[in-house]
């Protein structure tokens, strides 16, 4: 993974994690439990390719200096 | 100075901490590190927006043990004529309801939280629809859906069964077609 697929992947799980939490919010007031689990479980996806991915380019771009 | 001719720890990207603390005034690396702190911006951002999804499903799994369909009596046929509501409290005593014997005949029941603010909502005998007086907000009497006004989820509606001549309470939709 390059730097620049890390910056794609975080951004998208920004946007994806944005909606999740709406989602999650709406299904939540609407008593719509099996929802909010497959949201949630989508959002910590979610964070784990974000988390991934910016270690990922923590790496590569402090490692360029030496 | 030109670089080669400075002492080693004088030098552009040297380890030497004193040489350090001005690193960052070189406007390459400014608009570097300015971009790298937006980065972690964002991730922090997914993080948190990503976590804040969590007590929500620990909320969800703490109700789902009282969330039972309990059946409630809620009046006798000859209570109540065509054109009148009446007020109940379904599924639990928190929850405010109202049961319409309709123009045309048919029995409806919708807990009457208004989805905007939660006012209680009003059956409207002469337009035939459930109204909300704080803004109003008008639902269809046939599905709860919103009609006009500030209101955008439809009411939950409860579910009906009559046996004889009582009218039972038997369950609720919270999110219906
Ligand atoms: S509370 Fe019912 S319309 Fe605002």
């Amino acid at each position: 993974m390059d730097k620049k697929t890390c910056w794609i992947v975080i951004f998208l799980s920004l946007a994806v994690n944005v909606v999740m939490l709406q989602w999650t919010v709406e299904a939540y007031f609407g008593l719509e439990y099996e929802r909010v689990y497959l949201f949630t479980s989508i959002a910590c996806l979610s964070v784990l390719a974000a988390l991934a991915a910016f270690f990922r380019w923590r790496n590569l771009e402090y490692k360029e200096k030496k | 100075m030109d670089n080669k001719k400075k002492l080693a720890r004088n030098k552009y990207e040297t380890n030497d901490d004193m040489i350090n603390l001005i690193d960052n005034l070189n406007r390459d690396d400014d608009v570097k590190y300015n971009r790298r702190a937006f980065l972690k911006t964002a991730v922090g951002a997914s993080v948190t927006l990503g976590l804040a999804t969590l007590p929500f499903s620990i909320k969800a799994m703490m109700n789902t043990a009282g969330e039972d369909d309990k059946r409630i009596a809620i009046a006798k046929l000859s209570e109540i004529s065509k054109g009148q509501s009446l007020n109940f409290n379904y599924p639990t005593d928190e929850d405010p309801a109202i049961l319409v014997h309709t123009k045309d005949g048919k029995f409806v029941a919708y807990n009457n939280k208004c989805t905007h603010l939660q006012c209680p909502v009003f059956y409207e005998k002469e337009q035939d629809v459930l109204l909300c007086p704080c803004h109003k907000g008008y639902f269809d009497v046939k599905s709860g859906h919103p009609l006009a006004g500030p209101p955008q989820r439809e009411l939950p509606r409860i579910e009906l069964e009559i046996v004889d001549d009582t009218i039972y309470a038997v369950g609720r939709k919270v999110r219906h077609g």
